[in-house]
């Protein structure tokens, strides 16, 4: 069965270019991969017959128990013999009725994928995987409605369908995640009636699973996307929107029938709402003069009948669903696309300019007569059966059965008018008025409705093979228990007789009083105004505009809105988060003793923050924003971290310069805060929140013991398994090396972002002889000495870092503060050419090194960044030094490259 | 200390928010920095302040009360890397005053946006557009 899905979806992958090498011919060559699926099918007849199964698994989410497991019974079978016969005709079909079109290719490619879609989704026995395949068929119909993309209609249309089945898509996941749940079984086959029926969740499973279903199948009042959906091309509207996907709606809901079938809400629910359906089809079908729609709304009746069937649960009731399904598939295949050849050969689809049409076509004719035949439920068509074994079955029901089958007699009545309206009206009587002068269209676009409907008759005549091949395999698997299949065309007098009787005379009374009856329905025009599309057109006009308001309220463009908003939220959640925080051991928490030292820091840092929040003048923000970072520097030195400490004194003073070297750009600020007071309180009230929340949570925290001891393990191992003993250093290039190669990494990447902001480099190379500010002889001889002095520095820092304060990160901010006074006294030339290799450069090189100090670890068959280290006399050399290389250069760069750019865009 | 170290952090936060929370972008980058000191500060108490010598061994053993490494070193990575941050919010606001000439938070949304160009009005449109844009500038 997969490798059938396989072979249909390899044909849609080339038949795009298949069509462009072969033109039309192309779907000669396409057509084998669906006629191969059902020749297989055939092959399977004589086990499925017999009441066996065919089955195929395989593992798909083995986590989620989502397996791609198919299951060939007698309904699956039927389904995909339609799916895959009326494919055939109708892929060779297309490429007649479509040879002209530039797209043909695509529209091939589309079909094939629904094709596979379909199959899949009349074979899958796993719930999730049918979702899937039924999601699949909802896309690819979207995609074939909207073909003729550049006609508004289509559009329209598309999206319609793939909205109404989209949704009701989502309500079936529900429904079958519910199901699933329930029944504690992702397969069909496994499923039990005791276990899901009985089930507290039955209800919710029902109404969301009958949700999936009569979207997909239009009942009423999801009906409206069906009639839209005839702006699909003819071969899309005999394929999709009679013959198979809006088939998959009752597919399921016969699938489910053993096992959800049981209750009462079941039977009333799909007999009301499957003969309300039907009725609305088939008034409305009357009403249409387009051919094509009145077929649609003809449809939408059937669908409704096809539903009210299952509803019935009798012998009758379910031999007739599935004669009917077949009988259905056949003729309107098959009248489909003989409207197609119409509209091919006439440039017309309007019955009041129509007529007269079997003199030029009277092969489409005859096909047109035979489908219509068996629509009309004349003998001995397969449709006359259906039709009979319809109110048999409602007659068996009971009292509500026969109301039903007034309604019945009615719409099929209604159905034999329509069919005579269509082969009559069309093809006898006077020659209609036609946009182009006809002719009889080519093979395969006779071939396809001819063969439908000569199966239609055979089927009819034949019906015993019917019965013992097709339907009794696929009644059992619909019904709930065994069911005694028997199929005839006359079985005596019975009030079925009658009834279909009835429904002939009244067809034909309705025909010869078609005109008053028009006239009669246009007078009460004011019941057609209350029209579902416009209803549809209104709520998605107020969905959007509801949408939209939803949005204008979060996305309103303001930074400060949104800043604010989700400072007040992170706050109120931490705080609740503290207020219902367990594993408070001792409160206040158990502190170390207070270093006034770091004290004075907090004081100076927050001194310094506080007055970069209320001062203007642009020096003394830089100064301000100095001091705050100051301030942190000596409470890192404070509490023992004199490697963060050196850190943060070089990143500052670098914050400094550069924040110095922006801020005279710009202008003075203007105010302080907002201008609206209200909305300053409301930010002081956040800020003053945010800060409490975070100051909660800080101590919560720490209320707790400090979990694990990773500190300790660190100093132990980090002079015997590290060879370094600073064991700062050493977690950064060996211990936890790998996140530091992610950090110089987004460092890298940060600088290279910002630099590139800052501008590109300036036109004038030369003539930049530093700042004025520097101007100064003496200051200037000074700088080269002390520039000089900082380089050596670096590098000592970076040499002696693995076992003193220093490193990688700290020698790297030192030198590029040695390459910072190099440019500010110089000017950048001057720097670049001290430096003599472009920073980009650097940082590659920096990032290479620390990442090719990594693979030194995978050469000793050890995972990456795994340290090695060689000892030649005495002197401890590791890949961790040359990591620390990598990180020093990848540092320098970054800043030296942001610094010069910035500077060379100033001057 | 910790309840300090806490309580600072709390209030750099704070001042933090009300900076990134202002119309100018000035003190939007410099709030930027404020909230990264701040988390600094906060990641380090968390791993609480017991030793009292910096983390360094030696041969002869580790030292008993030696302060905690691990936050150190998170922490000396994410001096460096917010320092790029915050060169690069620099620069933003830098290309933001080069390009639109305005520094106020609320007023750059408004500047670099145009509006779709299915909402444009009709009259720019139309033939006799250039000679409306003219008047307008």
């Amino acid at each position: 069965m997969l490798l059938t899905l396989a072979f249909i979806v390899v044909a849609m992958l080339f038949a795009p270019s298949l069509s462009r090498a072969l033109d039309a011919r192309a779907g000669w060559l396409l057509a084998l991969a669906p006629l191969a699926g059902f020749v297989w099918m055939l092959t399977q007849l004589p086990v499925v017959s017999s009441g066996g199964v065919v089955l195929e698994s395989y593992a798909w989410v083995p986590a989620l128990d989502v397996a791609l497991s198919f299951r060939l019974d007698g309904l699956s079978l039927l389904f995909g013999l339609l799916v895959t016969g009326i494919g055939t005709l109708i892929v060779l079909y297309a490429g007649s009725y479509l040879s002209d079109h530039h797209h043909l290719g695509r529209f091939y490619a589309y079909l094939l994928g629904f094709m596979a879609a379909m199959l899949g989704l009349v074979l899958a026995d796993d719930l999730i995987a049918l979702f899937v395949f039924w999601e699949l068929t909802s896309v690819m119909s979207f995609l074939l409605i909207s073909f003729q993309h550049e006609n508004a209609v289509s559009r329209r249309a598309a999206l319609q369908a793939l909205l109404i089945t989209g949704g009701g898509g989502l309500a079936l996941l529900a429904g079958l995640i519910l199901l699933g749940t329930a029944a504690d079984s992702w397969q069909f086959s496994t499923l039990t009636a005791e276990a899901v029926e009985g089930h507290v969740l039955y209800p919710a499973i029902l109404v969301l699973v009958l949700l999936g279903c009569f979207t997909k199948s239009a009942q009423v009042p999801f009906h409206l996307w069906l009639p839209n959906a005839m702006a699909a091309p003819t071969p899309v509207s005999a394929y999709l929107h009679s013959a198979t996907m809006v088939k998959a709606g009752v597919y399921l809901l016969a699938r489910l029938n053993p096992v959800m079938g049981g209750s009462a809400g079941w039977g009333t629910t799909l007999i009301v709402f499957g003969a309300a359906t039907a009725l609305v089809g088939a008034v409305l079908a009357l009403r249409q003069t387009d051919l094509k729609r009145i077929l649609a709304y003809t449809t939408v009746t059937v669908l409704g009948q096809l539903t009210m069937l299952i509803g019935t649960n009798t012998a009758y009731g379910l031999q007739a669903f599935v004669i009917y399904i077949l009988a259905h598939s056949l003729y309107k295949g098959a009248l489909f696309m003989a409207v197609g050849s119409i509209d091919h050969a006439t440039g017309t689809r309007e019955l009041t300019r129509l007529g007269g049409l079997i003199r030029f076509m009277p092969l489409t004719g005859a096909a047109v007569a035979l489908a219509a035949f068996s629509n009309a439920g004349l003998p001995p068509f397969f449709g006359f059966i259906a039709k009979e074994f319809k109110y048999a079955g409602l007659i068996e029901l009971g009292p509500l059965g026969w109301i039903t089958t007034v309604v019945m007699i009615v719409t099929n009545a209604l159905l034999l008018t329509a069919a005579g309206l269509i082969f009559i009206r069309s093809f006898l009587g006077r020659q209609g008025a036609y946009p182009r002068h006809p002719h009889e269209v080519s093979v395969f676009m006779w071939l396809g409705p001819m063969t439908l409907a000569i199966g239609g008759f055979l089927l009819g005549t034949f019906n015993n093979v019917a019965e013992v091949w097709l339907v009794n395999s696929a009644v059992q698997a619909v019904a709930r228990g065994p069911v005694d299949v028997h199929l005839y065309l006359w079985g005596g007098i019975t009030p079925a007789v009658i009834a279909s009787l009835l429904t002939i005379s009244l067809g034909i009374l309705a025909y010869v009083k078609r005109h008053a009856m028009r006239r009669w329905m246009t007078r009460w025009h004011t019941i057609w105004q209350i029209s579902g599309d416009l209803l549809w057109d209104r709520l998605l006009k107020r969905v959007f505009i509801f949408a939209g308001q939803i949005a204008d309220r979060f996305q309103h463009g303001s930074l400060r809105q949104h800043i604010a908003l989700l400072a007040l939220a992170s706050s109120v959640f931490a705080l609740l988060g503290v207020a219902l925080a367990g594993g408070i051991t001792a409160w206040p928490p158990v502190t170390s003793p207070i270093s006034w030292a770091a004290s004075a820091g907090c004081i100076l840092a927050i001194t310094g923050a506080g007055a970069a929040a209320a001062m203007r003048d642009r020096i003394a923000l830089v100064t301000a924003t100095g001091a705050c970072g100051l301030g942190v520097a000596l409470f890192f030195l404070a509490i023992n971290a004199p490697d963060v400490a050196i850190t943060q004194i070089m990143v500052e003073t670098l914050t400094v310069i550069f924040l110095a070297l922006v801020l005279r750009k710009l202008p003075p600020l203007q105010v302080v805060g907002s201008r609206n007071s209200k909305r300053r309180r409301l930010h002081m009230v956040v800020s003053v929140l945010f800060g409490l929340a975070f100051t909660a949570v800080l101590l919560t925290s720490i209320a707790g013991p400090l979990p694990g001891d990773i500190a300790a393990w660190y100093l132990a191992n980090s002079l015997p398994g590290g060879h370094g003993a600073n064991v700062v250093n050493v977690i950064l290039v060996d211990f936890r090396a790998f996140d530091t190669l992610g950090e110089i990494l987004v460092v890298a990447l940060a600088s290279i972002a910002a630099a590139n902001m800052l501008g590109g480099r300036s036109a004038r190379k030369d003539g930049n002889n530093g700042n004025p500010e520097f101007g100064s002889v003496l200051l200037r001889q000074g700088i080269k000495p002390l520039a000089g002095v900082l380089i050596l520095v670096s590098v000592a820092l970076l040499w002696r870092g693995h076992n003193l304060p220093g490193g990688g990160f700290i020698g790297g901010l030192v030198a590029a503060s040695a390459l910072v006074i190099l440019a500010l006294g110089y000017g950048v030339p001057t720097a670049r050419k001290l430096l003599r290799i472009h920073p980009p450069r650097l940082i590659g090189v920096g990032l290479a090194l620390a990442a090719g100090a990594g693979l030194i670890g995978l050469l000793g068959q050890q995972p990456f960044l795994s340290s090695a280290w060689i000892a030649p006399g005495g002197l401890a050399l590791g890949s961790p030094l040359l990591f620390d290389v990598g990180v020093f250069l990848t540092v320098l760069g970054s800043m030296v490259h942001m610094l010069f750019r910035l500077l060379e865009k100033e001057a | 200390m910790e309840i300090i170290a806490a309580i600072t952090a709390g209030i750099l936060v704070s001042i933090g928010v009300w900076l990134l929370l202002d119309r100018n972008l000035v003190r939007v980058v410099l709030g930027v920095v404020v909230i990264g000191n701040a988390i600094n500060i906060a990641v380090l108490t968390g791993g609480r302040f017991n030793g009292t010598t910096a983390p360094f061994t030696s041969a002869a053993g580790v030292p008993e009360l030696a302060s905690n490494p691990l936050p150190q070193a998170l922490v000396l990575t994410a001096i460096v890397i917010g320092f790029a941050l915050f060169v690069f919010a620099l620069a933003v606001l830098k290309r933001t005053w080069e390009l639109h000439g305005t520094t106020a938070t609320d007023r750059v949304t408004e500047v670099a946006e145009d509006d779709a160009p299915d909402l444009a009005p009709p009259a720019l449109a139309t033939p006799s557009a250039p000679a409306d844009r003219e008047g307008r500038r």
